[in-house]
């Protein structure tokens, strides 16, 4: 039970669970001095001719880069034990020396299986072959093959001789594995001067398509390029930079979220490889996010176009801002009569509200001026779905946008009407209590006052604060339905943040092939008697959903609530002006 | 390391804290109380001169009750108000008048400033209030009379407890009392059945509330005789006024005025015997200096 | 080599540890608390009915008891498949690694997989918990770039959270292994090292805030 070797590790043999039922014959694989494990990739059948195999294997190592070598024997007992075979397998560690020699052999109807790694050199008593304490752990070739680690340890772009040297630990067999995919690329029916037993895939036919596909794809992926190209060079043309129009690009949305697919777009069919996996993966959830997108507007285009369906919206649209506004004229009729018992002040009541009558009857008119092309403009908005759902939820919220205009414009006469009280009471106060704001040190001092100065600020006082709950209570109503719209556009925002951002291929992928996004591994002792190697299987243990989303979000374009509850509150009570989550993301930029 | 006062006579207790002495912590010797003195502050004061010091505080209370009785009277309509303005403004000259001839223009003459500039104020003042007297009229409509004269009654105590009678402390703040003043008015003001009464009661609020304690305080410092007759002709027109609405109100105002003016002073020189003010060297340090040359 | 010992938790409930030596250099113990009884899962089922049978007589609206029908079948969904592990698993394997594993009452495992060369130790610390102060067994890492310092703390038996004793059981027989891969780096002819018989109880104040 203890080791007599020089690395007293115990030996880790990682044999490929394909290779199990396979014939007798050679390990071919990597030896791993620093963790002294081997991990085995192929079997060699007989019959070979050595000077072959050695020049097969030197191929394999000069295309790959990694030392692909020639580990041991393997040896399967189908009929009765061959004692012959025993030795002749023996005597083929003189011809491919290796330091450990492994044996693996399997028994005839046993489930275990026997297992030595002999040393020539470096064993206590010179001459003397010694062996090691071996482990066999068993691993899904085309699993490990295909899986990539998270975090990735080191990026596989060293370029010296043996890549996969800085690699450490499991994630050296991992790289092996995958780098030695030149290996796997013979198959079964090949006929070449070594017979190999490893991994194989079955999709040929598919694999034609893929390579048609690839083949076809250099073109397209120009051709769409260049067409977008010239796309952005309209869009940067100096007709659209003339003064007003950047400023309210930058306010609407569907300009944004145009401009964010348009980048998108670039980058799927920019002609250049991606470098790296993660990168690939980043285009591929490009791709299937902005496909999914298509598919879902396409889908509310087909559901538009039926049944009339866009007559009855245009029919509905009219009616239902004219019940708005409806609404609101009996809100403000509602606030001119005292409500609640409030103790407003009558006088100006009156005029704030028939100034806000006056602007529902502008908008009225405005919106009756309107009704008799609003099908078309439905039929054009209807259209733009087929640029993906995400733009006509976008368009959705500007023309909610427009059509609470009205709501918008009360909300900062209010607002500022409020402000303006708030900040008049806030100094008044300090005048009268003889105090004033110094600036240059940013605290209250006391300041002695003229009379005149004392009299007219305290009579402004006296009016301001018994004319502060009329104001007060306008602008309340006012930012309760300003927030109400806000909602609305922040929750439409956050859908298309969602189809924006999520990455839908990294899932899809961890839901159907669970194996090609690894967190790690995990190890299943498998069924042991006393005196055989310990067996262990490898697992794939896959990442968690909430990483993947983690990993491989898309970066979204700036729709972070900036404010917290606290400030918003604040800011509500000082009556300053709030914006919806992408305009203040503009203003700080 | 307790003490033995008996192997150390010779060694002398000193009160410093820098020296290791062969005394326990709380020691002290017979010399302690020497230092005792008592009423170091206490002043001595004669009767009439204080009576004649609380003539400020009965002129304000004075004041107080001619402005609610006038605003009473405007209320019931047995005031005109021409009539209250054209009094006003005749008064408000004879004291500018006299305001300049009392110490024969040395104030003016001091403070540097103009009569353009007076002129200037007088009229800020009457533009401001003719100009906002209809927004006056209709503020506080909605408002129960209730609460307009709790918050009267309120801010006119505010008025009296912080109206700067002469005494240095930390409350008293002229420009505070003075606006509460005047908020007063303007509350009471809005009550008044018209706009150019509302204007008339804030005219005339700043002319006692504003401009009489400043010529009181001037006739106070120069010519202390007519100073006395003055507040004792207010008073008894404040009295007279409040007779003619409330018998009972008159009487509690005037046991008032004379409780202020000659019960307190004499139980403040009474109490004054009571004193017993120690002071010692355990009092905390005083800085006497004067630090503010430290503070730029 | 397979043996079950019994313990008690830090509340005094009922642990079963079972110990599995596959070989000397593969060590698997596994900590099972008891099942989901069913007594106290009839007690809350029937406190949520008859509060929503009681605010059914109040409002006379059957929403309310569908609803809470819906909501105690989500909720012991949601108590099998997140909250509730059965079982809590060590695996350590000499030079390979070391594997925590939590299976859920409802099947569900999840595992966390540490390679040997990035395991500095394993020690018993010491946490404040709640009112009292509690013992539990961590596994320290090592700083991928500077090999002297520690630059993260692994838990072991997070929810079993067994007693001391129990511990330095499973520590031992962690030691143990992990002497043994010490053993060569350090000097390759000393074939295996005496395991530490005490446990080095470190008195780390780290304090963790409940759960």
């Amino acid at each position: 039970m203890v080791s007599f070797g020089d690395p007293g590790m115990v030996l880790k043999a990682f044999f490929p669970t394909c290779c199990a039922a396979a014939d007798s014959g050679l390990l071919v694989g990597r030896w791993v001095p620093e963790q002294s494990s081997a991990v085995v990739l192929a079997v060699v059948h007989f019959p070979f001719i050595p000077s072959q195999v050695k020049e097969f294997l030197a191929q394999v190592q000069q295309t790959s880069q990694v030392g692909v070598a020639v580990l041991g024997t393997w040896c399967h007992r189908r009929q009765e034990p061959e004692d012959n075979l025993g030795h002749f397998l023996e005597g083929l560690s003189a011809i491919f020396s290796h330091e450990p020699w492994l044996q693996l052999c399997r028994e005839k109807g046993s489930t275990f299986w026997s297992c030595k790694a002999t040393r020539w050199q470096g064993s206590t008593s010179p001459g003397a072959p010694s062996e090691d304490q071996v482990m066999i752990v068993f691993y899904d070739q085309r699993k490990v093959l295909l899986s990539q680690l998270h975090p990735p340890a080191i990026l596989p772009d060293q370029e010296t001789g043996d890549a996969a040297a800085g690699a450490v630990g499991l994630a050296a067999v991992f790289h092996t594995v995958a780098r030695s995919e030149v290996l796997f690329r013979s198959d079964r029916f090949d006929e070449g001067p070594v017979r190999l037993s490893h991994w194989q895939s079955d999709g040929v036919e598919a694999s034609i398509l893929v390579e048609l596909a690839k083949w076809a794809s250099g073109p397209i992926c120009l051709l769409l390029a260049s067409l977008l190209s010239l796309v952005s060079a309209v869009s940067a043309c100096w007709l659209f930079k003339l003064w007003p129009l950047p400023f309210i690009w930058s306010k609407l949305s569907t300009c944004e979220q145009l401009r964010y697919r348009l980048e998108q777009l670039t980058l799927i069919f920019s002609p250049q490889k991606a470098e790296n996996p993660s990168q690939r993966m980043r285009k591929a959830n490009m791709c299937v996010s902005v496909l999914l997108d298509v598919a879902l507007g396409l889908t509310l285009l087909s559901w538009l176009h039926g049944k009339g369906r866009i007559e009855q919206l245009a029919d509905a649209l009219v009616p239902v801002a004219d019940r708005v506004a409806e609404e609101l004229q009996h809100l403000l009729q509602w606030l001119m009569g005292a409500p609640a018992g409030l103790k407003m002040n009558r006088a100006l009541d009156q005029v704030l509200g028939r100034f806000f009558l006056y602007h529902i009857h502008l908008w009225i008119s405005y919106i009756h001026l309107m009704s008799p092309f609003i099908e078309r403009i439905v039929w054009h908005v209807g259209l733009s779905a087929c640029l993906g759902l995400t733009v006509s939820l976008s368009i959705l919220s500007d023309i909610i946008a427009l059509l609470t205009f009205h709501i918008y414009c009360f909300y900062v006469y209010g607002a500022r009407l409020y402000c303006l009280k708030i900040c008049g009471l806030s100094s008044l106060w300090r005048l009268f209590r003889g105090k004033k704001w110094n600036v240059l040190r940013q605290r209250v001092d006391s300041c002695s006052y003229d009379l005149d100065q004392l009299f007219i600020g305290t009579l402004l006082f006296t009016i301001l604060v018994f004319l502060l709950p009329t104001t007060a209570l306008y602008y309340l109503v006012f930012t309760l339905l300003r927030l109400l719209v806000i909602t609305v556009q922040g929750l439409i925002h956050l859908l298309v943040d969602l189809i924006n951002s999520l990455p839908l291929y990294a899932l899809g992928l961890r839901l159907c092939r669970p194996y090609r996004l690894a967190a790690g591994v995990k190890f299943r002792v498998l069924e042991q008697e006393a005196g055989r190697p310990l067996r262990l299987l490898m697992q794939i243990n896959p990442l968690s959903y909430g990483r993947v989303v983690h990993t491989y979000r898309l970066p979204r374009y700036g729709c972070h609530p900036t404010h917290s509850w606290g400030s918003l509150c604040r800011k509500l009570f000082f009556g300053e002006l709030i914006y919806p989550w992408r305009q203040r993301e503009d203003k700080q930029d | 390391m307790s003490a033995q006062p008996g192997t150390s006579t010779e060694v002398k207790w000193q009160k410093v804290l820098y020296e290791r002495q062969p005394f326990p912590d709380n020691y002290v010797d017979q010399r302690f109380l020497e230092e005792l003195r008592k009423n170091v502050h206490a002043r001595k004061y004669r009767f009439w001169a204080v009576v004649f010091e609380s003539g400020v505080v009965v002129q304000q209370l004075c004041s107080v009750c001619v402005f609610v009785v006038i605003w009473w009277y405007m209320d019931e309509g047995l005031l005109a108000p021409h009539w209250l303005l054209g009094t006003g403004l005749a008064s408000s000259l004879i004291g500018y008048i006299l305001f300049d001839l009392i110490d024969g223009g040395e104030g003016r003459r001091k403070s540097g400033r103009t009569r353009w500039a007076d002129l200037k104020s007088a009229l800020v003042f009457i533009t401001f209030t003719y100009g906002f007297s209809p927004i006056l009229k209709t503020l506080t409509e909605s408002v129960s009379t209730d609460t307009i004269y709790a918050m009267s009654v309120f801010m006119l105590l505010g008025h009296l407890v912080f109206f700067d009678y002469g005494a240095n402390a930390a409350i008293v703040s002229s420009t505070l009392s003075l606006n509460m003043a005047i908020f007063a008015s303007v509350c009471l003001a809005s009550r008044l059945p018209r706009s150019l009464h509302a204007f008339i009661m804030v005219t005339f609020a700043i002319q006692i509330f504003a401009l009489w304690p400043m010529l009181q305080k001037k006739l106070k410092a120069h010519t202390p005789c007519s100073y006395v007759g003055v507040t004792l002709l207010f008073a008894f027109s404040a009295l007279g006024g409040l007779l003619s609405i409330s018998l009972v109100g008159a009487v509690l105002f005037a046991l008032l005025l004379v409780a202020i003016s000659c019960l307190c002073p004499f139980y403040l020189i009474r109490l004054q015997l009571f004193k017993e003010n120690i002071h010692g060297p355990w009092d905390e340090a005083e800085i006497k200096e004067d630090l503010s040359r430290f503070l730029n | 080599m397979e043996n079950e010992q019994s313990f008690s938790d830090i509340c005094g409930g009922r642990l079963a540890l079972q110990r599995r030596y596959y070989s000397p250099s593969c060590r698997e113990f596994c900590l099972s608390s008891p099942r989901l009884s069913l007594r106290s899962l009839t007690v809350v089922t029937s406190t949520v009915w008859l509060a929503a049978y009681g605010l059914f007589t109040v409002c006379e609206n059957s929403v309310v008891l569908s609803a809470a029908i819906f909501i105690t079948l989500l909720g012991l969904l949601g108590y099998l498949h997140f909250v509730k592990i059965d079982q809590e698993t060590l695996l350590i394997i000499d030079s390979l690694g070391i594997q925590m594993t939590s299976s859920y009452a409802s099947g569900k495992e999840s595992t966390t997989f540490i390679e040997m060369d990035k395991v500095k130790d394993v020690i018993i610390n010491e946490a404040i918990y709640m009112q009292k102060v509690i013992y539990y067994l961590c596994i320290l890492l090592k700083d991928p770039v500077e090999p002297h310092e520690i630059s993260q703390v692994v838990p072991v038996f997070q929810s079993a959270k067994p007693r001391l004793d129990c511990l330095i059981e499973v520590y031992r027989s962690c030691q143990e292994i992990l002497a043994h891969q010490k053993a060569p780096s350090t000097s390759p002819q000393a074939h295996q090292k005496a395991p530490s018989t005490s446990p080095s109880i470190q008195k780390a104040s780290i304090v963790s805030r409940g759960k």
